[in-house]
């Protein structure tokens, strides 16, 4: 298990952020630049010093500013921490690099096993120099697997790599850490890396956690405004509630003060009021996007992106698209809660330009 | 053209030289023994170096030293002032009169025209070339990759020995080449300081002005080929580890 509640100046701001992560679990912190994800890592790993906080992992208090003060060196922590460089000694082969930690054995059977797991093990005896970019992570995470860590840290391992390596290397790790119990935390860049990789999702912002939850929670229960723009709502049209009952009308949110967010992928054409947000506008913009089409709609002073299966009627033209089940927010950005039940009750209307 | 212009000396060294000269300078009663001075000094000077010039470097390298500026000027200051000006400036530091002449005079040594003055003359004719070299040689390890290993759990003393020091050894050896080179031809300070016992530079310079310049040129030809060796050693491995790395 892995405890930290970690603050730590930086130039502009102080990372402040609480979190817990269970053996075999895999946390996910995501964020802009510079909320403080690789800072949180740095700081469970012992590389940057906390001015208040406590670390605690197994059991072993690694990090403490309260009496007694504690901060064990980073060589003593049993924490692995793997970047975007994978950090390769370039001097030694690849079998001297996965047999590099005092723990691991270089001539041992696990060494050679683990590397065929990782389809490294035709790779022994090369040079890192020689090695692609996904071969170099595999070898860099076998190094740390072999270095028998009590918890992993990764930070954005996979960003120069292509999307369909970057999912091979995250189902690897993700199987690898659960077999082995070890308490994983992973800073992505991209969503859905992710999601795809954790069981939880941390949303960073500003040094301060947002929200933690399942990824799918997150995603569609963004808990602030804030929250859902970082996590892909690319618009926000105003809307008159008409939850009865609920917080969101104990709220007083009334028309001109809550807005629902709108995410290009939860939007479908048509009408469809008992499933969502109704929003009726003109096409600003219509291009190709993968498989379908990216929309830019301007729903009244707001324009939302929607992406679509099939291509919509021409820019200047009039759409109307249901955003299915879409978070609102009051004038604070706070979330407003759907009721037990709320969802089968009618969902606010869009307020008329 | 301006290899061929820099390499000019050495051709005409070669080309200026007879064997019979050759044979006559070096077989001379005691013709080799400067040879052997130049050699032990030397030797000595490159272990006070690594002892002494290596953590210097690393500290350098690494910031882990207040005012960084003013040790790198430290540095350089030998390296800035002519061999005459230090040959001088020693006199007045370890001369038989000063502080330090007579604390070695109480242990019964001596820093002028000993062994020892020739060996400290080299030092400080050297010193800057290996100390900045080390440096930069330490400097072009990524910190990421000491970081890692003491990530993976090794001590700082172990990672320095597995990281540091091999990923450095290439620019460790050029520069030390480089000092043994310089500590081979030193010659301002030490004719200050230590004019014996004689080490070849002395050993060219006073048959030079004893018997003319035919009989200096064999001498010149021995420091050259005890001097470039070593250079020529280090490029050479350097240059293998290199190839090795990129595998």
């Amino acid at each position: 298990m892995l405890d930290a509640d970690v603050e730590v100046d930086r130039r502009d701001f102080t990372v402040h952020v609480a979190v817990s992560v269970a053996p075999g679990e895999r946390l996910a912190l995501f964020g802009p630049s510079g909320a403080g994800k690789t800072t949180l890592l740095e700081a469970i790993a012992g590389l940057v010093p906390l001015r208040h906080g406590q670390i605690i992992l197994n059991g072993r208090v690694l990090t403490s500013t309260a009496p007694p003060v504690r901060a064990v060196p980073a060589w003593q922590r049993r924490v692995g921490l793997l970047r975007q460089d994978p950090g390769l000694f370039p001097h030694l082969s690849v079998r001297g690099n996965l047999g590099y930690a005092p723990t691991a054995v270089p001539g041992g059977s696990e060494l050679t096993e683990l590397a065929d797991m990782l389809e490294i093990g035709g790779l022994l005896s090369a040079m890192p120099a020689r090695l692609s970019g996904g071969q170099a992570h595999r070898v860099a995470l076998g190094r740390l697997l072999l270095a028998d860590c009590d918890a992993l840290l990764l930070d954005e391992p996979y960003s120069g790599l292509d999307a369909a390596l970057r999912r091979t290397l995250t189902d690897l790790v993700g199987r690898l850490v659960q077999d082995r119990r070890v308490p994983t935390i992973m800073v992505a860049h991209e969503l859905p890396d992710a999601q795809a990789f954790a069981d939880r999702l941390a949303v960073l912002d500003s040094g301060g956690l947002l929200q933690i939850g399942t990824p799918h929670d997150v995603v569609l229960r963004p808990a602030s405004r804030r929250v859902a723009e970082l996590v892909g709502y690319l618009g926000f049209v105003q809307v008159r509630s008409t939850r009865s009952g609920g917080k969101a009308g104990a709220a007083g949110a009334g028309p001109g003060h809550t807005v629902a967010g709108v995410h290009p992928d939860r939007v479908i054409t048509g009408a469809h009021p008992e499933r969502g947000v109704v929003l009726a506008g003109t096409v600003t913009a219509c291009l190709p996007a993968g498989a379908g089409w990216e929309v830019g709609l301007r729903v009244g002073q707001a324009v939302v992106i929607c992406r679509l299966p099939e291509r919509p009627v021409a820019e200047g033209g009039q759409l109307v698209v249901t955003a299915l089940a879409p978070p609102c927010f009051g004038p604070d950005g706070a979330e407003l809660p759907v009721a037990a039940g709320d969802q089968s009750q009618a969902w606010p209307e869009q307020v008329s330009a | 053209m301006i290899w061929i212009a820099l390499l000019g000396p050495v051709i005409a060294l070669l080309m200026h030289l007879s064997r019979g000269a050759i044979v006559s300078s070096l077989t001379a009663p005691g013709a080799l023994d400067p040879l052997l001075v130049s050699i032990e000094s030397g030797a000595v000077t490159l272990g006070v170096l690594v002892l002494l010039g290596t953590p210097l470097a690393w500290m350098l390298a690494r910031g882990r030293l207040p005012f960084p500026r003013v040790w790198e000027a430290g540095v350089l200051c030998s390296l800035l002032l002519p061999p005459l000006v230090i040959g001088l400036l020693l006199v007045f530091m370890v001369g038989p009169y000063t502080p330090i002449g007579q604390l070695l005079n109480d242990v019964h040594q001596s820093a002028t025209n000993t062994f020892l003055a020739l060996v400290i003359a080299e030092v400080y004719e050297s010193a800057p070339y290996y100390v900045l070299g080390a440096q930069s040689a330490f400097g072009s390890v990524d910190p990421r990759l000491e970081q890692q290993a003491g990530l993976l759990g090794d001590r700082p003393r172990r990672v320095f020995r597995r990281v540091t020091l091999p990923l450095a050894a290439p620019g460790l050896a050029m520069s030390l080449a480089v000092a043994w080179a310089r500590a081979m031809g030193a010659f301002g300070a030490v004719i200050i300081i230590a004019y014996h016992p004689f080490g070849i530079p002395l050993q060219i310079y006073t048959t030079l002005q004893e018997t003319g310049l035919a009989s200096a040129l064999p001498f010149a030809l021995v420091l050259l080929v005890v001097a470039l060796p070593l250079p020529l050693a280090a490029y050479t491995w350097s240059a293998r580890a290199g190839r090795r790395r990129r595998g």
